[in-house]
């Protein structure tokens, strides 16, 4: 049935229903107004409407936060991975030539970047140096050391380091192949939970910014309630009377991202200088992350997209309720 | 233009509002119902415009049974039909002109278009020069020609009114009467449920009694 299937019949001169085209540009028309309008409303009670925003935006910020964090964590790990190597082990038997000759076959393997033959006598010479031992090991009459050849390996994923180690330890003159990669493994675990956790929680405040939108329109729905009653008695539909209160909670969403956007600002400068100070005790330059443009947006995105459905739940919510008297 | 069928209306599973109700009414006709109050005048309104259903027969309003339109249709269904409520249901946030003009709104109508049938709307009911009042400014006479003037201001073929003139002195209530009837005379459709029998039977148009929800005498106009 069309949505003419009641029309009663025309009378006189009356003018038939509006075309496409205009029916368009009321639309679009209404849009516009009720866009302006519900920005109006807002700044008609700004303490009220600033307060909806601030509890949007301290839900939206420990996310956000967590976020961040774990985006640094996830470069930091990127950058580990760049200094995973393999040590090669060479068999006691092997002398300088032969071990020579093997760092040589290593390096064109595939799979490996590069290459660092270490001489027995140059891994001697590191211990005694490291421990410090020099005396003791001076006494002994043979270098118990073997030669050995550090790795880099083209491919710096666990799997494909693995890989790479299985296939070394099958040449003749390998002794043993040693990858530690268990620290490793459990960053990325770590890091692992935390982005689950952040996703958890991201989930949770989301419904919480949901509620408070939610919240917030009940209440203008309640006390314009007579308006709807009486717009609905003359014939405006549901889109029509949602409208005005889908653009009031995105323009909460917006107003809570932008300070949750100002308050991860001032977060991040309060904690730099100690961040710094941290990562320069450990010998490490270290930057706090920011969101960038791309991150600024997707906030600010989905903060007015949470604005917006939590309006049209609570909403759709009460319009069944309202019934025109 | 408005047939009922057998029609009862029953609230809480028990109390009849309305039962067995059979008449129709012609396109261009004007109609007074009448009968005390609680005697199911306002019941029947609603039934017209469909904000309720009946709980037995059918309501035909220009030839459909408009219990059958779907949800979504109701709202394009109400577009053609002028309400006039006895509390004039005017928004007090807003002036006369945007309380007259809310129909165009909700119909999308182009701005300038709108602006010229408030205007003439308002001219129709004698408030031209009040249209930047607020509702509360106005007396209750004023406040019932703006409900009347939203109501006709979308010119549609079926004007309803609910005790229009419920807390009008006798002078007032034949003003508001006698717009009803100029809008009659250019081919409306007029229902009006009234109590003031001393004024309606004045008027002599076509009178449906109800008493305890049933339809007790149909006069025709004298």
């Amino acid at each position: 049935m069309s949505r003419d299937a009641a029309r009663l019949p025309p009378r006189g001169a009356r003018s038939q229903g509006p075309r496409t085209g205009s029916r368009l540009r009321a639309w679009g028309r209404h849009h516009r107004a009720m866009c302006l309008d519900s920005a109006r409303r807002l700044f008609k009670h700004p303490v009220g409407s600033l307060l909806t925003m601030l509890a949007i935006a301290i839900a939206l910020v420990l996310p956000a936060a967590l976020w961040l964090t774990l985006d640094s964590a996830r470069l930091l790990d990127a950058e580990l991975e760049e200094s995973a190597t393999l040590t090669v082990y060479l068999a006691h038997q092997v002398n300088e030539a032969q071990a020579g000759r093997i760092d040589e076959a290593i390096g064109a393997h595939e799979g490996v970047a590069r290459t660092r033959l270490i001489t027995a006598a140059e891994g001697m010479a590191e211990f005694q140096q490291a421990l410090g031992l020099a005396d003791a090991l001076g006494r002994l009459d043979d270098n118990p050391l073997p030669a050995s050849v550090v790795v880099t390996p083209l491919d710096p994923t666990p799997e494909a380091v693995r890989e790479l180690a299985e296939s070394l330890q099958e040449m003749t003159g390998v002794d043993e192949v040693r990858l530690d990669l268990a620290w490793l493994e459990r960053l990325r675990h770590l890091a692992e939970l935390g982005s689950r956790v952040a996703l958890a929680l991201g989930v949770l405040f989301g419904l919480g910014v949901l509620l408070v939108v939610g919240n917030t329109i009940r209440l203008a729905v309640e006390s314009r309630r007579r308006e709807i009653e009486v717009v609905m008695l003359i014939g405006a539909t549901h889109a029509f009377v949602r409208r005005p209160f889908l653009y009031s909670g995105a323009w909460y969403g917006l107003g809570g991202g932008l300070l949750a956007w100002g308050l991860l600002g001032l977060g991040s400068e309060w904690l730099a200088a100690p961040v710094s100070a941290l990562a320069a005790s450990y010998g490490a330059t270290f930057r706090l992350p920011q969101l960038g443009v791309a991150g600024s947006a997707t906030l600010l995105i989905c903060s007015t997209l949470l604005g917006w459905l939590g309006a049209w739940i609570a909403v759709s919510r009460h319009l069944a309720e309202v019934r025109p008297r | 233009m408005i047939v009922f069928e057998h029609v009862g209306k029953r609230y809480g599973g028990r109390f009849d509002a309305l039962a067995n109700l059979d008449f129709r009414v012609e396109r261009g006709e004007m109609v007074f119902l009448t009968g005390h109050s609680g005697a199911g005048k306002s019941s029947l309104l609603r039934l017209i415009m469909r904000l309720e259903r009946p709980t037995r027969g059918r309501v035909l309003v220009a030839g459909h049974d408009i219990a059958r339109l779907h949800a979504s249709q109701v709202p394009f269904y109400r577009r053609q039909i002028g309400v006039v409520f006895q509390d004039h249901q005017l928004l007090l946030d807003r002036s006369i002109y945007h309380n007259v003009a809310l129909p165009l709104e909700i119909r999308g109508v182009e701005p300038r278009e709108a602006a010229r049938r408030v205007r003439a709307a308002l001219g129709k009911v004698g408030l031209l020069h009040r249209e930047k009042a607020l509702p509360i400014e106005l007396s209750g006479g004023e406040q019932q020609r703006v409900g009347i003037a939203r109501a006709v201001v979308n010119k549609p073929s079926l004007l309803l009114a609910d005790e229009p003139t419920g807390n009008l002195d006798p002078q007032l209530s034949a003003d508001i009467m006698a717009l009803f009837e100029d809008f009659n005379r250019i081919g409306t459709t007029v229902v009006i449920a009234s109590h003031d029998l001393a004024l309606i039977t004045r008027l002599r148009h076509r009178m449906l009694r109800l008493r305890d929800g049933r339809l007790v005498a149909d006069e025709e106009a004298a």
